[in-house]
């Protein structure tokens, strides 16, 4: 088995409470298979989500992070997801302007009903992260050069 | 061209009739030719007052501060504080008014345009000299004079000026009580974002070689963040020592404080740091330049802030610092705001 | 032990040190700093933006490493730097007695096993400033000199297109050995010629503390003076000052937690700054220096008297990058001159 192979990407997935991760939950009880590469943590909303939390799970060592929320129109307070489109295409934006490789990070709309769409999003992505290996650039796990 | 015995005037009348309590400004320091802020009280304190291309300072930051020294004392404002700026620091209180840090009527904005011959930056400059030393400068028309040693030396302002003054957009104070000087728009001397769109050709490995470059130089002196008027956080997020206690504060919560990054200056907590703050600045930063200014190990921060605030322009049709009333770059969104990166 | 080495043979002297890993002034994006040699030395620097205080003390410095398995006592593995040779080149004089003052806190006075592993592997060689490498030194007001070998191993002298090459220490003489036949003995118009340049450098204008005999005495006397938040009025307590100080050395310390089951990280020590408004903020809350004033007299005082009562010696070595770092022109100098002539 190659090492590429052998890598299996960290996913850090930031879902909504009403849509997303109700998605999620839907997948699950259809029993439809995907990677389990993703680990869920549920927000109440998109738009509550700040960007700290995405820098930070890259910091911490996520291989690639994912928010999703729901479709326009039905978020559960209105807005919010409104709010956060706006707040995640500057963060993927600031990402990609440093350097970071832009399949790394992606959001997406996955209803509750949508349980099927859930598990091919996470097929998708870590199809995509396979070849870009482990995420070293923001991360603090890797060794330290000393510098003066 | 502003007469200086305006400014001093201008001044010296707020503080005689009482309609300030302060005027913060600019004024000779003690180490050649740069000026630094000045804090007077007294009508007799105007005549120290000057305006000479070494005011690069962002005096709002002064507003934050004076702020702050009220709040901790539990004070009213009373009379407005009065404050000498440039358009870039204009728009920087324009920001502060939109997120009501403090009231319109407490700030007495003394206005002065620089007419698009901008401030200096000392690093060009130093190159300009070739190792002497500047004790004194002056605007006049498109240049600035200099004093030196070997006599006065004569420099094209568009040679020497700070890169934001070439790309900027208006230098005349659009919100103002008072204003000196002439409204010159329009007079861009480099394209705005042009420092942006040629970082931009990089490609995605040589822009990261590039960061890392700079962000291991980094050596978290906080400076970028103090000399900001916008970082204006008790708390700040990416620095848990800025935790506020009080004797009510538990040791659980003083031991389980959230640290989003470490203190160590390494590349990964680096990036992380300034990533957060550009983000934090997103729609509010004026691009006053004073963080790539103060910066000990010269990274170019403004390259961050000026990506976002593009964006802002460009995407959301948003301009920092435009007008009180406004709504805040995050806290809004139009109904065409690009969505076709989401799946 | 003096000798004479050809500008054109220095880089020939440094490959000759195999063995010691060589930092030489680099100067990239536009500031100087210490880098590994590459390709020719260049030596035409004024000084490096900060100080060769971060070998020995680096800005991140891991002291022992823990993990705990629940229930278990914690184990704690000391990691020690791995510290090889190295020989610093082209550190100026006021650089130099920063060294000194280091050692003094981390050496002599109280032996910090992780300064030293570094500090013991360290040679430095120091360049003498022939004139003043910036507008805003003051070396000689302080009991320093542009010539000074102190905490240097060797000094050179620029003399156009030669260096005069002084050994100042034992570590400083193993360098110069093994440089071979590439140094020569100095002729006598060589020393008459250092003599001259050196005349020169001492005799060059500087700044000056006025009255640095009498400056601790009138520090101490002037502790509730109101000056002190006058002169801090404009700081903004960006810290560059210190963190750029050859001899500024305060730190703190944390545990970087990088796991929970098992608990694990690591206890680091990093660079802290007594002119970061929370620098004294207690427990309670209360903080004893609460404002720029009190906070800017802690600098000052440590400076130029604390340290002097408790060395002998006045803790700044005039090496400007403070006044020339300040991003509002507080201007080290200018306060102690004012605060001194004041206190009458």
């Amino acid at each position: 088995m190659s090492e590429q192979e052998a890598y299996e990407p960290r996913i850090i997935a930031f879902l909504c409470k009403w849509c997303s991760s109700a998605g999620s939950d839907l997948a699950g009880v259809s029993r439809i298979q995907y990677p389990a590469n993703a680990t869920p943590i549920t927000v109440m909303c998109t738009g509550a989500i700040s960007p700290m939390y995405i820098l930070s799970a890259f910091n911490k060592g996520a291989d690639g992070v994912l928010v999703s929320g729901c479709h326009l129109g039905d978020c559960h307070y209105m807005e919010g997801n409104y709010l956060a489109r706006r707040k995640i295409h500057l963060v993927k934006e600031l990402l990609e302007f440093i350097g970071v490789e832009p399949n790394r990070f992606r959001m997406s709309w996955v209803s509750a009903a949508e349980g099927a769409k859930y598990a091919q999003v996470i097929k998708d992505f870590v199809a995509d992260l396979k070849p870009l290996g482990p995420q070293e650039k923001l991360s603090r796990t890797k060794p330290e050069a000393e510098h003066l | 061209m502003i007469n200086l015995q305006d400014l001093r005037d201008t001044a010296r009348d707020l503080l005689a009739k009482g309609e300030a309590r302060a005027v913060i400004g600019f004024r000779r320091g003690s180490r050649g030719m740069a000026a630094e802020p000045a804090f007077i009280t007294r009508p007799e304190e105007a005549d120290e007052l000057v305006w000479d291309p070494t005011c690069v300072h962002n005096l709002a930051l002064y507003l934050v501060e004076d702020r702050k020294f009220l709040a901790h004392n539990r004070a009213a404002p009373g009379l407005p504080i009065a404050i000498v700026a440039k358009g870039c620091d204009a728009r920087a209180i324009v920001v502060l008014m939109q997120e009501h840090y403090f009231k319109r009527e407490d700030v007495y904005i003394i206005g002065v345009s620089c007419e698009g011959t901008g401030v200096v930056d000392e690093r060009k400059l130093a190159v300009h000299l070739n190792g002497a030393v500047a004790s004194n400068a002056v605007f006049d028309g498109d240049d600035y004079v200099f004093t030196t040693v070997q006599g006065e030396k004569r420099l094209a302002a568009r040679d020497v000026m700070a890169d934001r003054c070439l790309e900027c957009r208006e230098p005349f104070p659009r919100e103002h009580n008072a204003v000196l000087g002439e409204n010159k728009t329009g007079r861009e001397l480099a394209a705005p974002f042009t420092a942006l769109a040629r970082f931009e050709t990089l490609s995605a490995t040589e822009r990261w070689t590039y960061w890392e470059r700079q962000f291991d130089r980094c050596i978290r002196c906080f400076a970028c963040r103090s000399v900001c008027p916008m970082c204006f956080c008790d708390e700040c997020v990416v620095d848990s020592i800025t935790f506020p206690v009080t004797a009510q504060t538990t040791a659980e919560e003083k031991a389980n404080r959230i640290r989003w990054i470490e203190r160590s200056a390494t590349r990964s907590e680096n990036i992380t740091y300034h990533m957060t703050r550009a983000m934090h600045l997103a729609g509010r930063c004026v691009d006053c330049g004073e963080c790539e200014r103060v910066c000990p190990v010269n990274i170019p921060l403004r390259l961050l802030n000026n990506k976002m605030e593009r964006e802002a322009r460009e995407r959301f049709g948003y301009e920092p610092g435009a007008s009180i009333g406004g709504a805040s770059l995050v806290g809004s969104f139009r109904d065409e705001d690009p969505g076709s990166f989401i799946r | 032990m003096e000798k004479i080495l050809d500008k054109k043979r220095i880089d020939d002297w440094i490959n000759a040190l195999t063995g010691w890993e060589i930092l030489t002034p680099a100067l990239e994006d536009g500031v100087w700093a210490y880098r590994p040699v590459s390709g020719a030395i260049r030596l035409d620097h004024t000084n490096t933006a900060q100080p060769p205080k971060g070998l020995a003390f680096p800005q991140r410095e891991v002291f022992f490493s823990f993990e705990q398995i629940k229930g278990e006592a914690p184990r704690l593995t000391q990691i020690l730097p791995d510290a090889k040779q190295r020989a610093v080149f082209g550190v100026r004089p006021c650089d130099g007695r920063g060294t000194v003052r280091m050692d003094k806190v981390f050496s002599d006075h109280a032996a910090d096993i992780y300064y030293q592993s570094r500090r013991k592997n360290i040679v430095y060689v120091g360049l003498a400033c022939n004139q003043p490498p910036g507008a805003n030194c003051f070396c000689l007001s302080v009991g320093g000199s542009p010539i000074s070998s102190d905490g240097l191993d060797v000094l050179l002298t620029d003399l156009e297109d030669r260096y005069f090459v002084t050994a100042v220490t034992e570590a400083g003489k193993a360098l110069i050995a093994a440089a071979g036949g590439l140094l020569a003995e100095p002729a006598a118009n060589d020393r008459a010629q250092v003599e001259k340049v050196h005349a020169q450098a001492v005799a060059h204008p500087q700044r000056a503390i006025d009255k640095p005999n009498e400056t601790p005495a009138k520090l101490k006397a002037s502790f509730k003076s109101p000056l002190w938040e006058e002169l801090a009025r404009a700081c903004i307590g960006c810290g560059i000052c210190t963190f750029l100080c050859p001899t500024c050395h305060c730190f703190d310390i944390n545990d970087e937690v990088t796991g929970s089951a098992p608990m694990r990280g690591s206890r680091v020590r990093t660079w802290d700054n007594c002119q970061f408004p929370d620098f004294t903020m207690h427990s309670s809350g209360h903080n004893p220096r609460e404002n720029s004033g009190a906070r800017l007299r802690q600098r000052v005082c440590h400076k130029f008297q604390y340290f002097f009562e408790n060395f002998g010696m006045h803790q700044c070595t005039g090496c400007g990058r403070c006044i020339t770092g300040c991003p509002v022109g507080i201007d080290i100098v200018s306060v102690v001159n004012k605060v001194v002539e004041h206190a009458g």
